[in-house]
C-alpha cells in the first residue's frame, strides 16, 4: 500500500482497480475471520443434531479439572448433549454474567451467587425449577438446603454444595508460642480474644492472633444471629439493629487496638487463593474460612490447621452458624434447552458419580443421601470439613433467608463502611448508623 | 518550524499542538477558483473518499443522540425504555456514591494534571538546553507514558506500593514507617496520581518540540539586556509556549476525567478501599453493566460530558488572558 | 479549539542527526562544566526513578516467588526462569492463544485505520467539495468527544446485531475511520505536500483516485508509520473494549488474560504474573524503539521540504 511510487510514474491503478482492491480489503476481513476465533464463524449453534449447553461458573484450574471430570461422565451417558464450559475468577465472573444477560446471551446453566439471586430471579431471568419437577428431583435436599433458593414458592436454583464458615487455627503456632488451642465447640468470643492476644504477645506481633473480615457478610451473619437478630428477615427486610452492628465493629476494633488483630491497612487485596492467604504466609494464627476451602488451606498451611466452630455459639442468645452454599446452580429462563439444562443439573445434584468426581470443591453434596454415599471415599481433609458440616446439619439451627434484592449492593457498601471504621475515619457507632440507613434504603429502594 | 509529525503525534487521542499559522490561505483560494467549473464531479469524488467516514459517523452520531434519549429513561435492557423525565438526574444528586466518585475524579484530575504538566515542562526545559544523548533521555522519559494505561503496569503498581513493596522498603531506609498504600483510603488514590505523573513523557515531548520552535535570538537579546533566568522564562518561554501548554492542559483534563482502567485494575474492579479509587467512569460502568441501570448510566455519561465541556470552555475563555497566539 | 486546530502546519522535516550534533555542540560550548554535570545528574536521577519500576518488574519475573519481596536487589540472587514457562500455561488457555488474539486484533486495526483514515484524510486535505468545512469541523468535534457518551448505545447496538463475544465491535469501527485523530494526523501531513503535485498530476490526466493512489499515498509513508505505531500501542493496551465485548476466555486479549492472574479464588503467582507482564510489555517497547528510528528515517528520506 505504501510502496514508493515517484510522482507521475505510470502506475496501472485507476479508480476502478482501487475500489476493487479496497473492496477486497474489506471482504478479506470476514473471510480471514470465518476461520478464526472471535468472528462468530465457528458456530456454537447446532451443527446438525444434538444440543450444546453453555455452562459457566467461577473458580480455579483445580475446580475446573474436577468439574470437567463430572461433565465427562454426563456427556458419555448423553452423547447428544455437548457442554461448553467457561469459568473465571469470581470478581469478573459476576460482571460478565451481568453483561451476558444484558446482551440476551445468557448461559444455560450458571453459578449464581446467593446475594445476587433475587436480582436475577425478580427480573424473570431464571427458570423456576418447580415447573420442571419431572426432570429434577429435589427431594433429597435437606429442608434448609432446599430453602436457600426459594422465592415466593418458586425455586430458582439448587445449592452446588453445602458449606458453612469455620474458624481455623494454626496448631503449630499455638504450640510454638505455648498457647492452648481452645475447645472449638464451646469457645466464646472472649476465649478468642485471649487466645489471639497471647499469640500476638508471644510472637511480638510477628504473628497476629486472629484476623477475619468485618465486611464479609457470611461472617457478619453469624454474629447477628448470635445476638438474636437476622441480617435479613423472612419477609425480605433488614433485621439487624444498629446496636448489633456497632457491637460487631467495636468487638473487632477492640481486638485491633490490643494488637490481637492486625492494624488497619494490613490486609491488602492481593490474591485470594489459599497459598497467598495471610494464614498460609504465617502472619496470622487464625481466621474464618468457608469449609469447602479447608482442604486447600490446610495444604497451604502444611497440614497444621484445626477446624473450630465460630466462637460464641454456646454462650449466645441463639445459634449463629448456619448451613449455606458457596453458590447455587441456576438455569436461565431464556435457555433454548431448558430440559437438557435441568437434566444436567439433576445429574450434578443427585448422581453420586458426579459428586465423587467433583469432590467437595463446592462443599458437601446438597443431597444428604449422596453426601453419605461419597463420605467413604473422601480425602482426610475433606472428611474433616464434611463431618463438621454434617454435624451442623443435624443440629437445630435457625433457618437462613434468601438475600433480598439489593443484597449485592449491601455487600458493596458494607465493604466501604468497614474500611472507614478500620481506619478510624468513622466511629463504630457512626458506621453502624450509616450501614442501617443505607441498607434500608437499598432494600426498599 | 521544526516540529515533525513524530514529535507532535504523541498519543492517540491527543491532538497536534496548535502552531502559528504559516501557510498563506491564498493558495487554497486559488485552488478553489481553478476548480470552480467542476463542482459536481469534484463533489462526488470527495464524497466517495469520505464514504467509510460517513458510515463511521453513523456509529457516532446515532449513539450520541440515543444516549441523550436514554438519559431520560429507566432502561434495564430487558424491558423497553420508560420515559421518566429528569428523575435520573435528580437521583444523581442524592446518590452519595456518585458524589464520591465525582470527588475522586476531581481530586485525581486537579492534582495529577498540573503536577505532570509541570514535570513535563521542567524536564523538557532541561533537555532543551542542549545536551548530549538527548534521544536517549527522551526515549527513557517518553516510554512510561506509552505503558501507563496498560494492565501490566497498573498491576505492577499494586506490588510496588504493596505493604512489603519496594516503596515501603525505600521509606524504611529513612526510618519512615510502612504505609498501607493500596488498602488505606487516604493513600490509595495517591498511588494512582503518582502513576499519572510517571507518564509525563507524552506532554514532555510536545513541550520539547515547542521549545525548539522558539528562536534562540530572543534569549540572546534578553541576555544582552541582562534579564535573569526567571525573567527570561516568564517573558519569553511561557508566552511563546502558551498555546502548547493550553493544548496539553485541555488534552490532559479530558483524558483524566475519563480514567477507568487504573481504578478498575488497581482494586479488582471495585474502586476500593472505601471507594477511594472509584473513578466516575468506573462507577458508570458498574451502574450500566453490573446493575443494568442503562438509563442512569446514560445520564451519568451526559453529566460528565457537560462537566468536561464546562472545564474546556473555562480553559478556552481564560485562554485569551494567558495564551499568546501571535508570536 | 477548532480555529487553533485547523491551522495548516508545515511539517518541516528535520533530520535527527544534525540536531544531535548541535545538541552536543551546545553542550560543549554553551555552558559551564559544572552546570552540564548537574544537568546530567538530574536527568539520570529522574530517568533511574522512572525506569526502576520496569527494571524491578523484569528482575522480579526472574526470581523465585518467595524472594520477590525479600530480595530487593535488581540482580536476582537466585534465578527462576520457570516463571516464564509456568506462567505461559498458568491460565485456562496458554498465553499463545491470548497473544495471537491480540495480534489478530492489532493487525486488522492497523489495516483498517490506514485504509479508512487515509481515504478520509485525502478527501479533507486535497479535495474540494460542498460541505467540506462542515464535515471537517464535525470530524474535529468527534476527536474531542469523550467516548463514554457513546458507550451504552453502542453496546446495545452491537448486542442487537449479535456481535457480542466477537471481535467485530473492536475492529469494524477502525475500518470506518472513526478514529479522528489519525485522520487529523494524515490531513496535517497531506496538507504539507506541495499543491503542485496535484496540479501536475491533473495536467497529466490523473483523476483524484489515481492522484491519491500513485502520488499522495507513497509520500505519506511517515504519517502511515506514525498511525500504525500508535494504533499498535493503543490497541495492544486496550482494556475496556475487550472487557466489555468479550466473554469467552478463548477470545481474551493479553490485558484481559493478565488480569485473570489476580484471581480471588484461584492461585496468584507473582513471579508468573510478572513474567507474563514483561512479555505483554515487550512488543510495545520493541515497537517504540523500532518505530522511533523508522519515523526519523522516514521523514528524512521523504526529501520534501
Amino acid at each position: 500500500m505504501t510502496t514508493e511510487r515517484p510522482p507521475g510514474s505510470g502506475s496501472e491503478f485507476n479508480r476502478r482497480n482501487l475500489f476493487k482492491l479496497s473492496g477486497l480489503g474489506l471482504a478479506a476481513v470476514p473471510g480471514l475471520a470465518a476461520c478464526g476465533r472471535g468472528f462468530g464463524g465457528g458456530g456454537d449453534d447446532e451443527s446438525g443434531d444434538g444440543v450444546t449447553l453453555n455452562m459457566v461458573w467461577w473458580g480455579d484450574a483445580t475446580r475446573a479439572e474436577k468439574t470437567q471430570a463430572a461433565l465427562d461422565i454426563f456427556t458419555e451417558a448423553n452423547p447428544d448433549i455437548t457442554i461448553k464450559v467457561e469459568y473465571q475468577d469470581s470478581g469478573p465472573y459476576q460482571d460478565k454474567l451481568a453483561t451476558r444477560f444484558a446482551a440476551n446471551d445468557a448461559p444455560d446453566l450458571m453459578a449464581m451467587r446467593m446475594d445476587s439471586l433475587r436480582e436475577y430471579a425478580d427480573r424473570g431471568a431464571l427458570l423456576d425449577l418447580n415447573e420442571h419437577a419431572d426432570d429434577i428431583d429435589l427431594s433429597g435436599l435437606s429442608e434448609n438446603a432446599a430453602n436457600l433458593a426459594e422465592v415466593d414458592g418458586s425455586v430458582f436454583g439448587v445449592p452446588a454444595g453445602l458449606n458453612a464458615v469455620g474458624f481455623v487455627i494454626r496448631t503449630d503456632f499455638a504450640e510454638q508460642y505455648g498457647v492452648a488451642v481452645p475447645d472449638g465447640n464451646t469457645w466464646s468470643w472472649d476465649d478468642l480474644a485471649t487466645f489471639a492476644q497471647a499469640i500476638s504477645d508471644a510472637s511480638g506481633q510477628a504473628v497476629y492472633g486472629t484476623g477475619f473480615d468485618a465486611q464479609t457478610l457470611q461472617n457478619l451473619v453469624v454474629w447477628v444471629r448470635q445476638q438474636g437478630e437476622d441480617l435479613f428477615t423472612e419477609d425480605g427486610k433488614l433485621g439487624v439493629s444498629a446496636a448489633t452492628m456497632e457491637a460487631w465493629f467495636t468487638m473487632i476494633d477492640g481486638l485491633r487496638q490490643s494488637g490481637a488483630y492486625p492494624p488497619a491497612g494490613f490486609f491488602e487485596e492481593i490474591g485470594g487463593g489459599a497459598d497467598q492467604s495471610y494464614i498460609a504466609q504465617g502472619k496470622l494464627a487464625s481466621q474464618i474460612i468457608p469449609t469447602n476451602n479447608f482442604l486447600s488451606y490446610n495444604e497451604a498451611c502444611g497440614g497444621n490447621l484445626a477446624l473450630l466452630r465460630i466462637p460464641g455459639e454456646t454462650q449466645a442468645v441463639r445459634r449463629g452458624q448456619s448451613v449455606d452454599c458457596p453458590h447455587l446452580w441456576s438455569v436461565a429462563s431464556a435457555s433454548k434447552h431448558p430440559k437438557e439444562a435441568v437434566k444436567l443439573l439433576d445429574f450434578l445434584t443427585n448422581d453420586p458419580e458426579a459428586s465423587l468426581a467433583t469432590g467437595t470443591t463446592r462443599g458437601v453434596p446438597a443431597s444428604s443421601a449422596v453426601a453419605e454415599e461419597i463420605k467413604g471415599s473422601l480425602e482426610p481433609d475433606d472428611l474433616v470439613a464434611t463431618e463438621y458440616l454434617i454435624g451442623l446439619q443435624g443440629e437445630d439451627l435457625p433457618r437462613s433467608y434468601t438475600y433480598p434484592p439489593g443484597g449485592s449492593a449491601i455487600a458493596d457498601f458494607l465493604d466501604v463502611i468497614a474500611v472507614e471504621v478500620e481506619f478510624g475515619r468513622q466511629t463504630p457507632a457512626d458506621g453502624a448508623a450509616q450501614f442501617i440507613a443505607e441498607a434500608t434504603a437499598a432494600i426498599e429502594g | 518550524m521544526t516540529t515533525t509529525p513524530t514529535e507532535t503525534a504523541v498519543m492517540p487521542g491527543a491532538v497536534a499542538p496548535p502552531a502559528p499559522q504559516r501557510k498563506p490561505l491564498s493558495k487554497f483560494m486559488a485552488r478553489k477558483r481553478r476548480q470552480g467549473g467542476r463542482g459536481v464531479r469534484k463533489d462526488r469524488a470527495g464524497y466517495l473518499f469520505l464514504l467509510p467516514w460517513f458510515i463511521g459517523m453513523l456509529f457516532t452520531v446515532v449513539p450520541f443522540f440515543a444516549s441523550l434519549y436514554l438519559a431520560f429513561t429507566d432502561y434495564n435492557l430487558l424491558n423497553a425504555p420508560k420515559w421518566i423525565g429528569l428523575e435520573n438526574f435528580a437521583d444523581m444528586f442524592r446518590d452519595p456514591v456518585l458524589l464520591k466518585s465525582l470527588q475522586v475524579t476531581f481530586i485525581y484530575t486537579f492534582v495529577s494534571v498540573p503536577l505532570s504538566l509541570a514535570a513535563a515542562l521542567g524536564v523538557a526545559m532541561i533537555l532543551n538546553r542542549g545536551i548530549r544523548g538527548l534521544p536517549w533521555y527522551r526515549a527513557v522519559f517518553y516510554l512510561p507514558s506509552l505503558l501507563g494505561a496498560s494492565v501490566a503496569v497498573v498491576l505492577l503498581w499494586r506490588y510496588i506500593f504493596g505493604f512489603d513493596g519496594i516503596v515501603n522498603a525505600f521509606l524504611g531506609w529513612f526510618g519512615i514507617d510502612a504505609i498501607s498504600w493500596t488498602s488505606d483510603p487516604d493513600y490509595a488514590l495517591t498511588t494512582l496520581i503518582i502513576l499519572h505523573i510517571w507518564t509525563f513523557g507524552s506532554p514532555m515531548v510536545i513541550f520539547l518540540a515547542g521549545l525548539r520552535q522558539i528562536p534562540t535570538m530572543y534569549y540572546e537579546a534578553a541576555a544582552v539586556d541582562g534579564a535573569s533566568k526567571w525573567r527570561r522564562f516568564r517573558s519569553i518561554t511561557l508566552p511563546l509556549l502558551s498555546p502548547i501548554i493550553f493544548f496539553n492542559l485541555i488534552q490532559s483534563l479530558i483524558a483524566s476525567f475519563q480514567t477507568f482502567t487504573q481504578g478498575f485494575v488497581m482494586n479488582n474492579g471495585g474502586g476500593g478501599p472505601a471507594n477511594s479509587t472509584l473513578f466516575y467512569n468506573l462507577y458508570l460502568y458498574q451502574q450500566g453493566f453490573n446493575q443494568f441501570n442503562m438509563g442512569y448510566a446514560s445520564a451519568m455519561a451526559w453529566t460528565l460530558l457537560v462537566i468536561i465541556a464546562v472545564f474546556t470552555a473555562i480553559t478556552f475563555f481564560t485562554a485569551k488572558y494567558w495564551v499568546n497566539y501571535d508570536s | 479549539m477548532s480555529q487553533t486546530l485547523q491551522t495548516p502546519r508545515a511539517a518541516k522535516p528535520s533530520s535527527a542527526k544534525p540536531n544531535e550534533d548541535a545538541d552536543a555542540l551546545i553542550e560543549r560550548f554553551g555552558s559551564t562544566r559544572k552546570s552540564r554535570f548537574t544537568r546530567h545528574v538530574i536527568l539520570c536521577a529522574i530517568g533511574l526513578v522512572m525506569m526502576y519500576p520496569l527494571l524491578w518488574l523484569v528482575s522480579s519475573s526472574l526470581k523465585p516467588n518467595g524472594l520477590i519481596f525479600e530480595d530487593l536487589s535488581l540482580w536476582p540472587t537466585e534465578w527462576s526462569p520457570s516463571n516464564y514457562t509456568e506462567g505461559w500455561n498458568a491460565l485456562e488457555y496458554d498465553f499463545g492463544i491470548y497473544f495471537s488474539n491480540s495480534i489478530i486484533i492489532v493487525v486488522l486495526s492497523i489495516i483498517g485505520n490506514l485504509f479508512s483514515c487515509s481515504l478520509a484524510a485525502y478527501g479533507f486535505a486535497r479535495l474540494n467539495f460542498t460541505g467540506r468545512k462542515l464535515f471537517f469541523a464535525l470530524m474535529l468535534g468527534t476527536m474531542m468527544l469523550p467516548g463514554h457518551v457513546l458507550l451504552i448505545p453502542q453496546y446495545i447496538m452491537f448486542a442487537k446485531i449479535g456481535w457480542l463475544n466477537t471481535y467485530y465491535p473492536l475492529l469494524v469501527p477502525n475500518f470506518l475511520a472513526t478514529n479522528a485523530f489519525y485522520i487529523f494526523l494524515m490531513v496535517q501531513f497531506m496538507r504539507s505536500l506541495p499543491q503542485e503535485l496535484d496540479d501536475a498530476a491533473r495536467i497529466d490526466g490523473c483523476g483524484p483516485f489515481r492522484t491519491f493512489w500513485s502520488i499522495i499515498l507513497p509520500l505519506c509513508r511517515p504519517a502511515f508509520a506514525t498511525t500504525a505505531i500508535f494504533t499498535f500501542i493503543s490497541v495492544w493496551n486496550e482494556f475496556f473494549g475487550p472487557l466489555l465485548y468479550l466473554t469467552d476466555p478463548e477470545l481474551y486479549t493479553v490485558p484481559l488474560a493478565l488480569r485473570q492472574f489476580i484471581d480471588s479464588e484461584g492461585q496468584s503467582q507473582w513471579g508468573q504474573m510478572f513474567a507474563m507482564s514483561v512479555l505483554s510489555l515487550a512488543p510495545i517497547i520493541g515497537f517504540f524503539i523500532a518505530g522511533q528510528k523508522y519515523l526519523v528515517k522516514g521523514i528524512a528520506t521523504t526529501g520534501l521540504k
